[in-house]
């Protein structure tokens, strides 16, 4: 065919091509770095653009009826820039800052495999006598500075310290896991919803672009701020959480310890949410001093701990009120099955009963807490029917609850305790199983949740700490739970009431919080631990025809569930219905009971 | 002195040193990169590790019989290809592209691979006897080798390395004695595709340009037709392929037509990049003192804008000699392909010296500001052991050819 390139030729134009790109690139270089050296230095050395992390506001949160319960209230923050900082002012800083000495070699050593370049934050919150100061010396604390970021605030007065939880700097090892998004020095959510709920409400980062000469001090916004990028805010959460009552709870919790949780039967939303004793936010988060920490640490209480999720006791007598939807559900017994209770029930060896209520049905038998009726009723049900009650009712399993901080707890089935004493397990455990002792574990969560399951007859949805959020506009955007129906019988709900009414109204257990305007419903427990005194419980919902909320409270080693729990379930059901429903608190009783008079309540 | 020359005629050591240098040049601008940083603290202990692996396989490679490597031609092209097509369903994500096979602690990218494997492949084929470049028959053959590969680069999508494909397949048909003609085959489709990223006018004008050359060599009206369907194929595939880009591509496409489109992104690492090198001034910085490089305003400045590193800490004078060590290795290397035993071993020398020169052209040229920003390494230089070690292996390859070139076929 035509043209050919002689071989010899074409290694010459390789030859060429390879020489003539070299002598570009040769050429190329001498242009910048000879001739136009001196524009690109002042360009290196002056001006550069640099682009200038803005924080987005956290998200605040309101409670169920729009009050501000955390918010951001801007705070100083003292900064260290580690290259331009003379350690000799460390003593001197420490005082001034109110920090652990030795704090800031510290902070300077794990810091270091980091640019020493970044500023790292010594002190948010310092002090404004602090600040003064630093200004004043401004000219010999050369890398030393401070800015104005914002600080977590909790207005209402509401603590709230495992709900709300906090913020801490980020980790390295978190840090590796979401480097797309974080830089060291962030603050990211840790526990509680500030952790749940992080991405929803840490916002969106923006930036400044900013020149900087090469020792990085500012000397003028790129382009005017044209290209600028403003963070913005992250979305504010609207809690159910009910402020007034949730500051209650923990008011009555003072100095105990225990936990209060509530719950609107039919919605799932926790109204209150508490555990005592609780730990201030403000001091915990960002960098807790190590003082506190320690104290922290070493209160065998362990304040840390949330109890109203994770504290997982026998629910004691509250457990009755399963036992007897399950034997109805079952059709095992029905409303006229009566069982005799001589005072005690002889299975092995004797199990007592506070009293000799003679024969019972199911609902005398819940409004007098009758021990020997349910040790009889277990035998009936079955260990694994039962659990799968329990399970229905969300005892003995996560529910699923907005907070990370939740357990499980037990509820034993039969391969359990074959697991423990092998084939042949000993019945007898199941005695005292019906009365909700033993191997069961609850927490008082799951409690609230399971009393607002027989308020609502069976319908509700998980339990959730956040309604919705706001967005930008204001517009609230509401959140999306999954529904839940345990699938029971009504005439079963309408019996089991029945038996809690009659606890309060009736001539029950728990008669010392009857309200004569507020149809409460209700039910005592006395968890037995074997490690000190009893755990005090008591569940309730009101009122009792169109009930509005649900109540578990528990208090740690106190004693009778009537003595000590109860009357906080009462005042703040007493709160709430008298705040929500005026009209429905001095109604007058509707109800006829045949109170028996005479009978003294008994504390089961 | 007759020591030096029987080593010097078995073992070429300014091929070896004038690597040698580069890779140490290399380790220092490494440290001084990333001795600031958080994650990459570690890379010039893992480099200084894949060279001495690097090392190791240069030396077997060195020494095995040189005709292994048309032995090893066909299954090492399957084998790439497959693992070219694996990395797509199975590959990591790393800035944009589908590139990376991890197994255990080690990652790699099969497109290091699939260049060499491609160079002995095409090789391979277009030095048999039977082959004729004369005949459009083969060189779609040559073709179709090039372009399986190069093709299932763009779906990760890694422009960079699809470059330096392009080049292999240009360098290879060429040197084996391509006609005008059939450049003009080969090349006017790419033409075409690059005229019509600019616009429709350029598209118009290209393949006006193309109907001036077939009618110049007056073939037959049939193929000539085919020819013309083919560049106006490939000019219309062109914006379907764009869209096939990540963003960041597209966005660096754009910013090389136009390059203050977007200052801050694309844009601005090119910029950050030119003001590094051109503050480097005569004698550098001073190794660890220059403030662009210790600041961090260039991005991967340990890989592909490790050349921006060597500019300003070490200057003018420090960049000349890096350039120079570049321009020894290349001409020593070009000067080996005529001593090759047989036209096999001559096509591989060409091959891989084109994968040292592309990378070389487009690394350097982007750090520079002459080519836009494209990630590609420099070899021998930038970080990342699987290409230390593909490069070291190329080397070991063209060193064992000048060993063996006086041996009998």
């Amino acid at each position: 065919m035509s043209a050919q390139i002689p071989f010899f030729d074409r290694k010459k134009i390789f030859y060429g091509i390879i020489i003539a790109v070299v002598s570009l690139y040769i050429f190329k270089l001498f242009q910048m770095q000879i001739l136009a050296h001196e524009q690109f230095d002042a360009k290196a050395s002056g001006n550069s653009i640099k682009a200038i992390e803005q924080i987005a506001l956290r998200g605040v949160f309101y409670d169920r009826n729009m009050k501000l319960l955390v918010e951001n209230t801007p705070a100083y923050t003292v900064r260290i820039t580690p290259a331009e900082y003379d350690t000799s002012w460390n003593k001197k800083i420490e005082t001034i800052l109110d920090l652990d000495n030795g704090f800031i070699t510290n902070m300077l050593y794990k810091n270091r495999i980091y640019s020493k370049f970044i500023p790292l934050r010594v002190k948010r919150g310092a002090d404004f006598s602090a600040i003064a100061w630093i200004e004043e010396n401004s000219e010999h604390l050369s890398g030393v500075d401070y800015v104005i970021e914002m600080q977590r605030g909790y207005p209402f007065g509401a603590m709230g310290s495992h709900v709300f939880g906090y913020s801490k700097e980020i980790s390295p090892a978190q840090l590796k896991k979401e480097e797309e998004y974080y830089q060291p020095g962030d603050l990211i959510g840790s526990i509680g919803l500030e952790k749940k709920y992080e991405k929803d409400i840490r916002g969106v980062k923006g930036y400044n672009y900013i020149l900087v000469d090469s020792r990085r001090r500012e000397v003028g916004k790129y382009k005017e701020g044209k290209n600028d990028i403003a963070s913005q805010k992250g979305n504010d959460l609207v809690l159910s959480i009910d402020g007034e009552l949730q500051k209650i709870a923990e008011e009555e919790l003072a100095g105990r310890a225990g936990a209060v949780a509530a719950i609107e039967p039919f919605t799932g939303e926790v109204m209150v949410l508490a555990s005592s004793p609780q730990f201030d936010l403000n001091q915990f988060s960002y960098v807790t001093p190590k003082d506190y920490l320690r104290q922290l640490m070493g209160d065998p209480l362990k304040p840390q701990f949330n109890r109203a999720s994770m504290a997982a006791h026998p629910p004691g007598s509250t457990f009755k009120l399963l036992c007897a939807i399950a034997a109805l559900d079952l059709g095992v017994i029905d409303p006229s099955t009566t069982l005799y209770c001589g005072g005690s029930f002889s299975f092995g060896r004797s199990f007592k009963c506070h009293g000799a209520h003679g024969s019972v049905n199911v609902i005398t038998a819940i409004e007098k807490s009758c021990n020997v009726f349910f040790y009889q009723l277990i035998f009936k049900i079955g260990l694994d029917r039962l659990k799968e009650y329990a399970t229905r009712f969300g005892l003995g399993k996560k529910l699923g609850i907005d907070i990370n901080e939740e357990t499980r707890g037990l509820i034993p089935n039969s391969a359990y305790y074959e697991k423990i004493y092998g084939k042949n397990w000993p019945r007898g455990i199941l005695v005292s199983l019906g009365i909700g002792q033993g191997e069961v574990n609850v927490t008082p969560l799951q409690l609230a949740n399971y009393c607002g399951l027989i308020a609502s007859d069976g319908k509700t949805f998980v339990p959730h700490l956040v309604k919705g959020y706001l967005d930008e506009n204001k517009k609230f955007h509401s959140y999306k739970y999954k529904e839940v129906n345990v699938g029971i019988k009504q005439e079963v709900f309408n019996i089991v009431k029945e038996g809690m009414f009659r606890v309060v109204n009736g001539a029950g257990t728990g008669t010392s919080i009857k309200i004569s305007d507020i149809q409460i419903a209700g039910k005592t427990g006395t968890a037995q631990n074997p490690h000190g005194k009893d755990h005090a419980l008591f569940v309730a919902f009101a009122p009792y025809e169109n009930p509005k909320i649900a109540v578990a409270v528990l208090i740690e080693n106190a004693g009778f569930g009537a003595t000590w729990a109860a009357p906080i379930a009462k005042k703040i059901i007493e709160t709430y219905v008298r705040r929500t429903m005026p009209k429905t608190a001095v109604a007058p009783d509707k109800k006829n009971v045949d109170t028996q008079l005479g009978v003294e309540p008994i504390a089961d | 002195m007759r020591i030096s020359y029987k080593l010097n005629d078995r073992f070429d050591l300014t091929i070896f040193l004038s690597a040698t240098l580069l890779v140490v040049i290399g380790l220092l601008a490494i440290y001084s990169s990333t001795q600031n940083t958080i994650l990459q603290k570690g890379n010039f202990d893992k480099q200084l590790i894949s060279w001495g692996i690097s090392l190791f396989i240069f030396f077997f490679i060195y020494s095995i019989p040189a005709q292994t490597f048309k032995l090893a031609a066909l299954p090492s092209y399957i084998f790439s290809i497959l693992l070219l097509l694996v990395v797509l369903v199975i590959g990591r994500k790393i800035g944009g592209a589908r590139s990376w096979i991890a197994f255990g602690g080690f990652s790699f990218q099969p497109a290091e691979f699939a260049k060499l494997a491609t160079i002995l492949f095409l090789s391979n084929f277009l030095s048999r006897a039977e082959t004729d470049l004369d005949n459009l028959k083969d060189i779609f053959i040559a073709l179709a080798i090039g372009m399986t590969p190069i093709a299932l680069i763009m779906l990760e999508p890694d422009l960079g390395s699809s470059f330096v494909f392009i080049g292999i397949l240009l360098a290879l048909l060429f040197w084996k004695g391509i006609s005008l003609f059939g450049l003009a085959v080969v090349l006017s489709p790419g033409i075409v595709a690059v005229a019509s990223l600019f616009g429709p006018i350029y598209f118009v004008v290209a393949i006006i340009f193309v109907v001036v050359i077939l009618f110049f060599f007056k073939k037959d009206i049939f193929l000539s037709g085919s020819i013309l369907a083919l560049n106006i194929a490939a000019g219309f595939f062109v914006d379907n392929f764009y869209n096939i880009l990540s963003p960041h591509q597209q966005k660096r496409i754009q910013t090389f037509i136009d390059p203050n489109a977007d200052p801050l992104g694309s844009g601005y690492n090119a910029i950050q990049a030119k003001v590094a090198i051109g503050s480097g001034g005569f004698f550098g910085k001073g190794f660890l003192h220059g403030n662009q490089t210790q600041l961090q305003f260039i991005p991967e400045q340990w890989t592909d804008f490790i050349f921006c590193v060597i500019g300003e800490e070490f200057g003018f004078i420090g960049s000349l000699f890096v350039l120079i060590l570049f321009l020894v290795l290349f001409l020593r290397v070009l000067r080996l392909a005529s001593f090759a035993k047989n036209e096999f071993l001559s096509l591989v020398i060409v091959g891989i010296l084109t994968v040292f020169f592309v990378h070389f052209l487009v690394n350097v040229g982007m750090a520079i500001g002459i080519l836009p920003v494209i990630g590609i390494p420099l070899p021998f230089v930038s970080y990342g052991g699987s290409s230390l070690l593909i490069n070291m292996t190329m080397l070991g390859i063209i060193m064992n050819i000048h060993r063996s070139r006086k041996e009998s076929t």
